[in-house]
């Protein structure tokens, strides 16, 4: 079904479609509020309010096709506004992707320390900009360059040589604790 | 790029997608609160969007300054709903301006499906009412027919 369809469903009130929009998109608001490096309960807060708002313009998406890029800059602004509310250094949770694990954090994740812990203490070394934009395409359902684009404010141009640049550095950083190990 | 270069960067692209499945999956009362919301959805009334909010805008908080409240405003098509927000020992206190001026029911509801606050609005379209807390919260109001329900969009209190 397409989203024209699953949309048009779920003004009508079919759970079911709404579901699967749901479904479809749900990593892809959550990664947008984690990419802007929100704590879980704050990042819980913009997704939920997400939500809402795309229930409250049910029925007027202009461009349901594009509904992806919609949440993806629904929640970039939910996002900015809570930051801008909260005005000042947001606490950082233990399930922060954008900080080095300690061992303990490993455990409690039944990551093999080895690889996995090299691999997210390597990830967590990278600049802001590449973490975000990881962070991303790192979304479950694989979001598109225009979605990307949209979650993080980026022209969609720059998101194929950054990833690039950033993957190019994550490997050439495990690569060498790997040589060290 | 050269094939086996694209085909590393896909491996390594799936090992972080694996870690942030691990690590920072989408937590389940999130999914849940997202079913849920449709639950929401606007039969007959029509949405009061949110135009301004002094928390957030330069200018309004420049002229909210002195009297220490934050200010709201909504609009539908054929009302403007003003809110002044302050928060009190007890909690939190609505004063709020209909535009046109209408005497109508007045509800505050919070996202988990309880009504907190009713009232109504004097003939001046004013209206006053308080909650115990703050919370996710949506203002419903309703003017005599044909004149169709509002609600707001939701903001927090």
């Amino acid at each position: 079904m397409t989203l024209t369809e699953l949309l048009s469903r779920a003004s009508a009130g079919d759970q079911a479609a709404w579901n699967a929009i749901v479904d479809r998109f749900s990593g892809l608001v959550w990664a947008t509020a984690r990419a802007h490096r929100l704590p879980r309960d704050d990042a819980a807060d913009v997704a939920q309010t997400t939500w809402l708002r795309l229930v409250e313009h049910l029925g007027r998406i202009r461009e349901p096709e594009r509904l992806g890029a919609w949440l993806a800059t629904t929640a970039r602004h939910e996002s900015l506004r809570l930051i801008r509310r909260a005005g000042r250094e947001q606490p950082t949770d233990e399930s922060d992707l954008f900080e080095a694990p300690d061992d303990e954090t490993l455990d409690r994740h039944l990551l093999d320390l080895d690889r996995d812990g090299r691999l997210w203490r390597a990830f967590a070394g990278l600049s802001d900009r590449c973490k975000s934009l990881l962070r991303m395409l790192m979304a479950e359902d694989e979001p598109s360059y225009e979605e990307v684009g949209a979650a993080l404010g980026m022209p969609v141009g720059a998101i194929g040589p950054t990833r690039m640049r950033c993957l190019d550095r994550l490997r050439a950083t495990t690569e060498i604790a790997e040589l060290g190990a | 790029m050269s094939d086996d270069q694209r085909e590393h960067e896909t491996e390594l692209l799936g090992e972080l997608r694996r870690l942030a499945r691990t690590v920072d999956p989408v937590p389940d009362d999130v999914t849940a609160y997202a079913r849920a919301a449709l639950g929401w959805r606007r039969v007959d009334a029509e949405l009061a969007e949110l135009l301004a909010d002094s928390q957030l805008d330069a200018e309004s908080l420049a002229r909210s300054e002195g009297g220490g409240g934050r200010f709201l405003s909504f609009r539908a098509a054929d009302l403007e709903l003003d809110l002044e927000v302050q928060e009190t020992d007890q909690g939190v206190v609505v004063l709020g301006q209909l535009a046109p001026a209408a005497s109508a029911e007045v509800e505050v509801q919070r996202d988990d499906r309880t009504t907190i606050a009713s009232g109504s609005s004097d003939a001046l379209g004013r209206f006053r009412l308080e909650l115990a807390e703050q919370g996710r919260v949506r203002i419903v109001v309703r003017r005599d027919p044909p004149a169709a329900p509002v609600e707001t969009s939701w903001f927090d209190a």
